[in-house]
């Protein structure tokens, strides 16, 4: 959001979001501005707090799991204190959590792989994925996901044998997952930044499988 | 299960192990109203205003017709606006008149862009 307002005074009661706005906004666009401005003269918080935390959420992408992930790989002490608590381990490597939602992070290994959805929604670890993508907030993965996700898989070319277990974890408000994806062969000599720069954020939903040829675009 | 039946046993948003299109993989960049809605969201229940849950709820009270014809944020900003009225914390009237000031600013706007086209 490089156009919103840079905390300068102003004394004119536009929201800078809509300057540099060339046509009018539509009514849900409106309907926003109206209940913001509402709520912040009746003092229920402050100008300044929506563009605060429009900050934190653009300072959150997949680079941050796929730090804990290659950390993970990495470090066994720091996998066993992951899988053990995700939510402290992430904020071991500063990784802040700007809500009150836990976090468990989930990991595939030869015998088990895992795959996270909502099905009623669109729960989802943002603190360490940022926002999920639109595919993961529609009906046909929300729907299947539980059901067939064999099936659902195979959509994003992903063929996982028969004889590895498929684990698919619901998120809830107050319970959120992260995938531990598996270590692909021949990465047995990267270094952590290396090691992170192939953790997708397909991978970390268990959409997809790590794979070394494969470099996460952001 | 008839038509009826299903509408009553499961509310909009409970859709998980129903039958549905195969994936399409899309996805899009916020809008910047997208962006800020979802930050609203945020600041609401960091204030304890409405939670995940209640926003949930709210979503759900929409209705299926308003669930299947609105956008992700055009369903969260709704649904806020009906649970602020619910919790007297604004009235529809308040809300209307704040929309007729909200709107009349593109009317300057437009006047501005006009007025800078002949000049």
């Amino acid at each position: 959001m490089a156009h919103e307002e840079n905390g300068h005074d102003h004394d004119h009661d536009h929201s800078h979001a809509e300057i540099g706005q060339t046509e009018r906004p539509g009514y849900y666009d409106n309907l926003e501005t109206v209940v913001r401005e509402l709520l912040v003269s009746k003092g229920y918080f402050g100008p300044d707090e929506i563009r605060r935390q429009i900050e934190v959420l653009d300072s959150r992408t997949p680079a941050l799991g796929a730090m804990v992930v290659a950390r993970a790989w990495a470090d066994d002490a720091f996998r066993k204190r992951l899988l053990d608590d995700g939510r402290a381990a992430c904020e071991e490597l500063g990784i802040t959590f700007y809500d009150q939602t836990g976090l468990i992070v989930l990991e595939n290994t030869d015998k088990v792989h895992n795959l996270i959805v909502c099905t009623l929604c669109s729960c989802y670890p943002r603190p360490v994925l940022g926002l999920p993508p639109d595919w993961y907030k529609l009906k046909p993965y929300r729907a299947r996901a539980v059901s067939e996700p064999r099936k659902v898989l195979a959509e994003f070319g992903t063929i996982i044998p028969d004889d590895v277990e498929i684990r698919v974890s619901d998120s809830t408000a107050m319970v959120r997952f992260l995938v531990l994806p598996k270590r692909p062969e021949g990465t047995e000599d990267f270094d952590e930044v290396q090691l992170a720069a192939i953790v997708t954020r397909d991978t970390m939903i268990g959409v997809v499988e790590a794979s070394k040829d494969i470099r996460r675009g952001e | 299960m008839t038509q009826t039946e299903q509408l009553l046993k499961r509310l909009p948003n409970d859709i998980g192990g129903t039958s549905a299109d195969p994936i399409s993989v899309v996805d899009h960049e916020l809008e910047p109203w997208e962006r800020r809605c979802h930050a609203l969201a945020d600041v609401l229940d960091f204030h304890k205003i409405i939670n995940t849950e209640e926003k949930r709820r709210g979503v759900e009270a929409l209705g299926t017709e308003l669930v299947g014809k609105l956008s992700y944020y055009e369903r969260w900003i709704a649904c806020f606006a009906n649970i602020l009225f619910q919790k007297g914390i604004l009235t529809p009237e308040e809300l209307a008149l704040k929309m007729k000031e909200v709107e009349s600013r593109w009317d300057d706007f437009d006047k501005e862009s006009t007025q800078a086209a002949r000049s």
